[in-house]
């Protein structure tokens, strides 16, 4: 069972270096309270994606400790750990040998749930994301957009209590945009904790109730995007941004 | 939003990559089982039938009837191999494969699911090849449990082989290389058109030193009744080689080669 009152996610001196001495992580901590929206905010390379999927098993920290409410991420509880994260990848990447539904459903399965369930679960993110016309299409034959949206339909459907997305809105238009942020923002109200990672300064501060930035592979500031404001003396959250970078 | 009961949910994950991976099979079906299908018939029919009235008996055994379990096996052995490299790689390649790899499962489940495409197309390859076999060429089937035994065991083995490949692969020519340069070349050595007896040294000990050819040889004594080797020995290295491919496998899996970072 997940730990009750333990945050959604705690890291504690992560570090990761890559073979060829690039260090991603360099003892990063993070705290991340249950049923937060959480922005992390850094320029590419700063480790954004490397946490990420430290957190979802897809990258293995060489030290320090994760915990996904209260389990660890790594190593026994992994299991748990796993189970109560829902993950969208920055790139699209759809099985292309199953159709839509079929893919929704095993992704289910993949994740402890029954057949049953998981086609009933299947059919509920079909119509939530406006997928139903193309349940019996194959992944590669969908727009950009839809295939944006199977993704997080996927990262959905096990009813995970940490849902991370790691850039959910890159290169999508403004009107797909704005439904995810719809979507994203219900889920959110549902009670779902969120780890949002953007490039886009203004989605983190319209959509997120605390954010972090990272850089080097630490994190170097965390907090509401108001205090963040008031404690660099910033307008925006953008001057923030370019200060933490050094512009 | 709540999080779904824990019941089983590796296991469930385990069947569900399964029937993915067999789905892929039946579904490609004119990619993934005519070919050597259809490759093996030819080699029946034309060294078999055809070629067959200018050998005549090998080891007491009409030619064509001594070339069935061979053609076989090489068939379970090249599809088994050749499914899983290629799934894994390909799924790798596209990135799909972090949906299982950060799922619950851990390695003992992802292999367990992987492996089930090799081994279904595979065992289907073979037992097509056998009854389509049976058409040109009356052959017995002796000893059954030892065919499955060996068959099996062929299946397992090259299907945790190609797991292996295309964990570590990095591109296709990888693969073909695995492919065409070792594993064709040890099947066609394994004696599955000629008898071991009509070899001088070294062809004679550089075949013994083949494992295929003791899986051919318990095929073969599945299938005529014969073997030029004790059939427990043959049989023993089969399921051992198997054995040794499925850890080999697992420890892959367990490292996380090319899934995990």
């Amino acid at each position: 069972m997940i730990a009750d009152g333990a945050p959604a996610l705690a890291c504690e001196g992560v570090h990761k270096t890559f073979p060829g001495g690039v260090e991603a992580l360099a003892g990063l901590d993070l705290a991340i309270p249950e049923g937060s929206f959480f922005g992390l905010l850094g320029p590419n390379g700063a480790g954004k994606t490397t946490l990420i999927r430290s957190v979802v098993g897809l990258t293995r920290p060489d030290a320090g400790a994760i915990r996904v409410f209260g389990r660890r991420a790594w190593g026994e509880g992994a299991t748990a750990a796993r189970r109560a994260i829902g993950y969208a990848p920055q790139e699209v990447a759809l099985d292309r040998f199953v159709p839509v539904r079929e893919s929704l459903t095993l992704h289910g399965r993949y994740f402890g749930m029954s057949r049953a369930d998981a086609r009933h679960r299947a059919d509920e993110m079909l119509i939530a994301f406006d997928l139903s016309a193309k349940a019996d299409d194959y992944a590669h034959h969908l727009s950009g957009g839809m295939r944006r949206r199977l993704l997080l339909a996927r990262a959905l459907l096990h009813r995970p209590r940490l849902v991370i997305l790691d850039e959910p809105t890159a290169g999508v238009d403004l009107e797909l945009r704005y439904d995810l942020w719809a979507y994203i923002r219900s889920l959110h109200a549902d009670g779902s904790t969120i780890l949002l990672t953007t490039h886009y300064i203004e989605e983190a501060e319209a959509l997120c109730e605390r954010v972090a930035f990272i850089r080097g592979g630490r994190i170097v500031a965390d907090g509401p995007p108001s205090d963040l404001r008031e404690r660099f003396g910033a307008a925006r959250l953008e001057d923030v941004y370019l200060q933490l970078v050094g512009r | 939003m709540t999080t779904a009961p824990l019941a089983a949910p590796r296991w469930r994950g385990v069947a569900a990559l399964a029937e993915r991976e067999v789905l892929r099979v039946l579904r490609l079906w004119t990619q993934t089982i005519v070919p050597p299908v259809v490759a093996a018939v030819l080699f029946i029919v034309v060294f078999g039938v055809a070629l067959g009235n200018s050998i005549r008996v090998i080891d007491g055994f009409p030619y064509e009837q001594f070339i069935v379990p061979g053609l076989v096996l090489m068939g379970v052995a090249t599809s088994a191999f050749g499914n899983n490299a290629t799934s894994i790689y390909q799924a790798r390649n596209d990135g799909f494969i972090e949906d299982p790899a950060s799922s619950p499962m851990g390695p003992t489940q992802l292999l367990l699911g992987y492996l089930a495409g090799g081994v279904a197309r595979s065992l289907l390859i073979g037992g097509l090849t056998l009854a389509a076999a049976r058409i040109f060429v009356d052959y017995p089937v002796e000893d059954p449990l030892v065919l499955a035994a060996a068959l099996i065991g062929t299946s397992l083995a090259f299907s945790a082989l190609g797991a292996v490949v295309g964990l570590h692969s990095t591109g296709w020519e990888q693969q073909n290389v695995v492919g065409n340069l070792v594993i064709q070349p040890l099947v066609f050595l394994g004696g599955v058109f000629y008898s071991i007896e009509a070899l001088s040294q070294p062809w004679r000990a550089l075949t013994h030193a083949d494992p295929i050819f003791y899986m051919v040889v318990a095929a073969r004594h599945g299938t005529l009744g014969s073997s030029e080797v004790p059939v427990a020995l043959s049989l023993g290295i089969t399921l051992g080689l198997a054995a040794a491919m499925l850890i080999w496998a697992w420890v892959t899996f367990i490292r996380g080669v090319g899934i995990r970072t």
